[in-house]
Parts: C-alpha cells; structure tokens; sequence
C-alpha cells in the first residue's frame, strides 16, 4: 500500500514538473524570438488574404506571389511610386532605336545578387534565357506579354546579348508599344542565376534577387518572412529590418489582428469597415488607386456558354448596380468593359447591358439553352477586386434563378480554383484582374485573347477579329490610333459578352497610425523598401 | 424497468396497476427542465411543420434597397445584407436543422444497433471485429472526423447528414452490444433458446425491444449534438449550401457584419442555442426518469 502510495506521488510530481518545464520552455522560445539580434530590430507585418502560390515571379499571374518577389528581385525598369509612369530599375537609363526593333539598357554598376554573385549583363541575358526557353506552363506571363517563345512565329523578343558588362542589346522580331511597359513588370524581375541554375525547381521555394529584401522562410499559408539586404545597393533603404507576410483568409479576422497590433498593414479592409477605420485614431486607412477589373467569366467552350445569347442574358440578368452598392459599398464603380476607365483607350461610348430580367428571360428563350443547372465558381478568398465572393456569387445565383438558369455555387481552395479556372473546367466563374503595367494591353489582350488560351485568358474566348485588332495594337505605336483600336475591340468584346464585367473598385488596406511612407501601388504589388515603423 | 420483468421492481408494487412506464413518466412529468425542453422542442418541431404557414417570406427573396434593416415590426428579426427576411430563414431553416437531426441520428441508431447486436450477440470474432471498428472511429475527434467525410463526399447538406450519422454510429452501438451482453443471460432468451427459436426472432423480438430504453435516452442528447454538428460543418461552409437558410450558415455569413448588424447572427445564433437547450433537457429529463439507477 505504502509502496503504491508513493509511485502515485512520484508519479504526480514527473507529471506537474514536466508541466512546468514545458510551460518554461515555451517561454524561452518566445523570448528569443523577440529578443534575437538587434534589440532595436524593426518589424513590419503585412496581412494578406491568400497565401503565395510560387515565389518565382516568372511562373505564377496571381497577386499574392508577385507581391512577395517584388521586395526579393527587380526588374530592369521600375514603375514610379503611385502610378505606372517608367523610372530607372537595374537598368540605369535606355535607348531605343528609330524603328522600335532594338533596345539598348545601361545596366546599374557595383550590384551584387543576395548570394553574392555579380549583377551584370550576362546575368540579364541568363534570365531571359530561362523565360524565353521556357513553355505556356512554365511561364504562363511570359507567353501573355511577350507574345511567345523562342523561335514561334508571334514571339516578340527575337535575341538578347550582352554587349560588355554593363549593356543588354535587345532585338524584337517585330515593334511592341508597351515593350518596356512590359519589362517593367513584377515577373520579369532578375533573378540570380546562379541560384536558377544550381536547382531550377526549388527555386520557386527559395527566391535568389538583388531586392531591397532577401528571402527566409515560407511556412505555408502562414507566413513568409524576409530579412532585410544589408548591402541593397541604393543607399539607406530598406528601412525596417525584417518583412514578414502573414496570410489571414478571413477579412474580419485580419482587422482584428491589426487593432491588437498583430500586424501592422491590413490588405482587403471590408468596405463595410472603412468608416469604423476612420473614426478609429490608432489606424488609418489606405486607399489603393483603382486598377482593376472584377468580371464573371463564362466559359464560351463549356454549354450553356457556347452560345452567345445565353451570354447577353446572363449580362441582362445581373444587377450589377445592386450588387456593387451592396458589397462594395460605394468603394467601386459599375464596370462595363473588361478594362477600368483610367486606362487609355477605354470605350465609354459602349451602352452597358442595362439589368432587364425581362430581356434577359426572352434571349434565353431564343437561344439553346436546355435548362440544365450551371456550376457558378465563386473564389473563396477575398480578393482587391472583389472583397467577398461567396456573397456576391450569391445574389448572382439569385439573379439567374429569376430568369430560369438554375445555378450551383462551388467552392475550391484558391490555387485548386484558379488551376481548375484556366484549364476551362468551370461553367461561370468569379475571377478578376488587377492591371500589372497599366496598359490596355495588359488587359484586354492578357485576359482575352486566343494567344492567351490556358494561361490568363480563363473564359477560352477567341475572335478572329479581336485577335487581329489586339495584335495591331501592340504594334501601332502612335498612341490615337492604338487608343482607337482599343475602342474597337471593347466594342467587339462588349457584343460577344464573353464576360459579365461587374466592378472596378479600390481597394482598402488598414495600417497602424506610426506607419510611414506607406504608398499602396495601383498595380497591387508593393515595395516596401520606404516604409518605416515609428 | 423492462416491460417483461415488474415484479422484480418492489417500488412499482405499492402503487397498484401503475406499469414502469407510467412510473416514469411520472417522473419525468415532475422535473420541471425537463417539461420546459419538451415544450421547446415541440415548439420547434410545429415551426418546422408549419414555417411555410409562417414564415411571411421565402427563404431567397433578395432586395438589396432593404439591407441590413435592424429589427422593426416589418422585419421581426431584421434583414440581412441580401436584404432577406431572417425571421422568415431562421423559421423555415428550423427544418433544415431538426431534419438533419433526426435523420442522422435516426440512421446512426438503425445501423449502430445492428452492428451492436451482432457484436453482442454472438461475441467472439464478430465481436472483435466491430468493436475496433467502433474504437477507430471514436479515437477521432467527432468534428475533425465529420469534417473528413464531407470533404472526402463533397459539401452538402446531405452528405453532412451523412457524416453526422457516421461520427455518431459507435455510440449506439456500443450501447446496445453492452446491454445486449447484459440481456442475452437473462433467463427468458435462455427459455427463448430452449424452445428452438431462431437467432433472429430471438434478437428482433427479445432482445432489441428491450434495450430501447437507453436508446430513446441517447438519441433525444445526440440529436442536440447532432444539430450543433450540422451548424457548425455549415459555419465551416461544408454543410448546406447557398442560399439555403441553414443557421450555421446564416452565423457564417454574418460575422461580417458583427459590428454593425448584430441581430444578423444574434437571432440564428439564438435559434441554434434553444433548439439544443431543448433536446438537452428532454434528454436529461428522459434519462432521470428511465434509468433505474437515479429512481429515489
């Protein structure tokens, strides 16, 4: 008895110790975390909705990938603060020869890659090497901007050489208006060759720049988090220490971790919550300039969509006005193009489907619609372009039920959605597009062309005429008459309906009152090499 | 407490002519919780019955000028953001919620008895093998199961029934193979047995009738669970989908608006909670009066 009596004892005791030293140890985990290197060490947390897909910017289209490489890698040419206006990237400053076919770029002297290699002409050349090698799978955005591959017919670049150290010689097979446009953008940031090269496939899991950022570790839709470039080559920057992107799917969620200070900039601020922000003197609101579309695709290989007045119905169907007031609480406007008005060349002389449910029904009935339920994606993330999904898909549902197509709403996690989206395995589908260089090319080409089948163009449309149009465009380079193309083909688009346009909005962040220098960009991808934590 | 044994009940032999049964009930009748659950989840069950008659509007009548309309005496419970009636959604959703609570509980005791006959009944192998299935399954943690089958299935409100009925399988069955075990050494299936009669007459006829008791007891508190369960898979966005008024769903959808439209969550919310309340204290309420062991 005495015996057992004391194992109990003995055994509580291990027991309460261990409970103790667990308890011990997690705190001292926590407190080297917090107090690892520098004590005056700076910190900003960004909260997103969605996690990465990849960290090469070369290989994915989607937001939340290209926001992250930004601060990693740089592109040749920059965008300037706020705007899309062409400033000095790696590249010091260019030239371009009379006919448009060459480019010469001076490159930046004395920067060195985040693994020590040398920035420098060939590197240049590397990459483009590695893009223009590459397949519609492998680089999705190279195949939208750039026309092609090495050696296919509609490619734009035909060679890339270094002409010395310091200068990249570019040759295109045909002119390209937005050619340095293009370049500017998040994916064609340089990347370190001799990180691609020494292992192609993890690349996309330990990204290698010259950025104001290097890259630490991703734990998966958690965060990613990024340390400061002790030897950025531009003098002073970045200004915090350590970057840290935190995924928080849920809206609500998000701004609750920014009032306990968990994070310090909230992206996707419900519209509903932006007076709340206002009011509240700790946080401040951030307004992102409007870029952006935010459409229903409908998938014109699948039924029902493969007959044009079943596309115009469902146009007529919606209430789009209802539906942006509703969910976007004035924080968006009514779209009727696939491109939002800030762009050159948008046609405001188009007359918008008006809502007419009545209309809609008759067209329905003219056409060969078979009553058969319709599968309505709706994505399960807010995104910039469109802060609730499910919701609006919704009362989308509604709005078709009204005129006889019965819908049912499907959920995917975000990369299964948007993979199944461009394979073309979704009736209708809620989807939108935040323009990456500011131009109608960028949209109504990357979005809508044939060229751009299985890669942005989710919808499979295909028009010879747009396509001719769109082609033209790109290489017109007088900027009336390419404007006037544009019009042309909004005109086409607008009468096919390949898409239901439904809002170009402006995104809301959040961040807290003692951030600085916090400019959100209007292509949605951010650089946070000024932003200082007071 | 079985029907086939009252002269062992020496309580039940003073009273004259008053079977267990009506004892029971008399103690059930006196615990005044468990009348107030009764009461609920009859009032629930006429809502379910009659919500049509009810409910002034349908389930998806969108009208986006009356959003977020606080509670007024046009809109008992106010309007959600789709401008929709939710006294009318959280009425008729009541059959949404009861429905998939009696259903999968209703499929969780038809197969759960089955299995835990046999396993009692006939012992040895059979035995083994369906109580580590039972142990397997109950080694989950009932939600994350739940949440496994509707993923695996797709999600829906069905096969959320579905996964309900499943998580909730080993329960019963392990009730019923205990009380089996209990009952096939009583002395009437001994004479059942001595008489030639078949295995199966002697289970459908003897030995089921009388472990119903702890049955009806287990059921009326699965069902409460039951319904959480369902609440919580269509909070998760796995259970009933779009636009049907389930009110896991309808408190899912209106966290948006916490803050500035409360009644959004607070009405299904409180329709969720009285509805589990209820069969909550039947359920107890049942169980005091049916198990010997707490008769005074």
């Amino acid at each position: 008895m005495n015996k057992r009596k004391s194992l109990t004892f003995v055994l509580l005791l291990v027991l309460v110790l261990s409970t103790i030293l667990a308890a011990c140890g997690s705190k001292k985990e926590e407190g080297g975390k917090g107090s690892g290197g520098d004590a005056k060490e700076k910190t900003l947390v960004y909260g997103r909705g969605a996690d990465s897909v990849k960290l090469d910017p070369s290989a994915v289209t989607d937001g939340e990938s290209l926001g992250v490489t930004k601060n990693i890698m740089e592109t040749l040419i920059n965008f300037g603060e706020g705007s899309t206006e062409l400033v000095p990237g790696l590249a010091e400053k260019w030239e371009t020869s009379k006919d448009g076919l060459t480019y010469t770029f001076e490159l930046q002297k004395g920067v060195k890659f985040h693994d020590g290699s040398d920035f420098n002409a060939e590197a240049v050349v590397k990459n483009f090497d590695r893009w223009m090698n590459g397949n519609a799978e492998s680089n999705p955005y190279f195949q939208s901007m750039f026309g092609g591959f090495k050696g296919e017919k509609n490619a734009v670049i035909k060679e890339v050489k270094a002409d010395g150290d310091d200068q990249v010689v570019m040759t295109l097979n045909h002119a390209q208006a937005p050619f340095l446009k293009n370049l500017a953008m998040t994916p064609f940031a340089i990347a370190s060759p001799t990180a691609f090269e020494k292992d192609a496939k993890g690349f996309e899991k330990n990204p290698v720049g010259t950025g104001p950022f290097k890259f630490v570790e991703w734990k998966r839709n958690d965060a990613i988090t990024l340390e400061k470039n002790k030897d950025y080559w531009q003098k002073g920057l970045p200004k915090v220490d350590k970057l840290i992107f935190r995924s928080i799917p849920d809206n609500s969620a998000r701004l609750n971790a920014l009032t306990s200070g968990d994070i310090d900039i909230a992206d996707g601020i419900n519209p509903s919550d932006a007076a709340s922000i206002e009011g509240n003197a700790d946080l401040q609101l951030f307004k992102r300039p409007s870029l952006n579309v935010g459409y229903l695709g409908l998938t014109v290989t699948r039924k029902p969509f493969d007959d044009k007045k079943v596309r115009q119905a469902v146009n007529h169907a919606i209430d789009k006005k209802a539906i942006v007031e509703a969910f976007f609480e004035g924080q968006a406007e009514v779209a009727k193009n696939a491109m939002p008005p800030v762009i050159q060349g948008f046609n405001d002389e188009i007359t918008d489907y008006e809502y007419d449910p009545e209309k809609a029904k008759k067209l329905l009935k003219e056409s060969n619609y078979d009553g058969k339920e319709i599968e309505l994606w709706a994505m399960p993330v807010p995104r910039p372009y469109m802060p609730d999904g499910q919701k609006i898909a919704e009362a989308i549902q509604k709005n078709l039920e009204d005129i006889g197509m019965k819908s049912k709403i499907v959920n995917y996690e975000w990369g299964t959605y948007l993979e199944k989206a461009s394979k073309g395995e979704a009736d209708a589908f809620l989807l939108g597009w935040t323009g990456d260089n500011g131009d109608a090319d960028n949209f109504l080409y990357t979005l809508l062309d044939e060229d751009n089948i299985g890669s942005n163009n989710y919808t499979y449309f295909k028009n010879d005429k747009t396509h001719k149009i769109l082609k033209q465009a790109q290489i017109e380079v007088d900027e009336d008459k390419r404007a006037a193309l544009y019009k042309e083909a909004q005109e086409i688009l607008h009468e096919e309906a390949p898409w239901v346009p439904l809002a170009y909005s402006t995104p809301l962040l959040a961040g807290n009152k003692n951030i600085k220098g916090f400019n959100p960009h209007p292509t949605g991808s951010d650089r946070f090499d000024t932003v200082e934590v007071e | 407490m079985t029907s086939m044994t009252p002269e062992l009940n020496p309580k039940s032999s003073k009273a004259k002519a008053r079977s267990p049964f009506q004892d029971s009930l008399r103690t059930f009748r006196k615990s005044k919780l468990a009348v107030i659950g009764t009461i609920i989840v009859v009032f629930f069950i006429l809502l379910a019955i009659f919500g049509p008659l009810i409910a002034p509007q349908g389930i998806n009548e969108q009208n986006f000028k009356l959003k977020l309309q606080s509670p007024s005496s046009e809109f008992w419970f106010g309007t959600d953001v789709f401008g929709r009636d939710i006294f009318s959604r959280v009425v008729l959703g009541s059959r949404l919620s009861l429905m998939v609570g009696f259903a999968s509980v209703a499929i969780s005791i038809i197969v759960g008895s089955i299995l835990g006959i046999l396993a009692g009944y006939y012992g040895r192998w059979v035995d083994t093998i369906i109580s580590r299935f039972f142990d397997i399954l109950l080694a989950f943690p009932s939600i994350l199961l739940a949440i496994a089958i509707v993923t695996a299935l797709g999600p829906s409100l069905f096969n959320a029934l579905l996964a309900i009925a499943i998580v909730n399988v080993p329960n019963f069955g392990r009730l019923i193979r205990s009380k089996v075990l209990s009952i096939k050494e009583e002395e009437f299936i001994t004479a059942a047995k001595a008489i030639g009669m078949k295995d199966s007459r002697i289970l459908f006829t003897h030995v089921l009738p009388n472990s119903m008791t702890p049955i009806i007891v287990q059921g009326t508190l699965a069902i409460a669970t039951a319904i959480i369960e369902a609440a919580a898979l269509g909070f998760l966005g796995l259970g009933a989908q779009a636009p049907a008024p389930e009110w896991g769903k309808m408190l899912s959808d209106a966290r948006v608006y916490l803050v500035n439209a409360p009644w959004t969550m607070i009405f299904p919310g409180l329709a969720i909670m009285l509805t589990v309340l209820g069969f909550n204290l039947m359920g107890d309420g049942l169980r005091d009066a049916f198990d010997p062991k707490m008769k005074n």
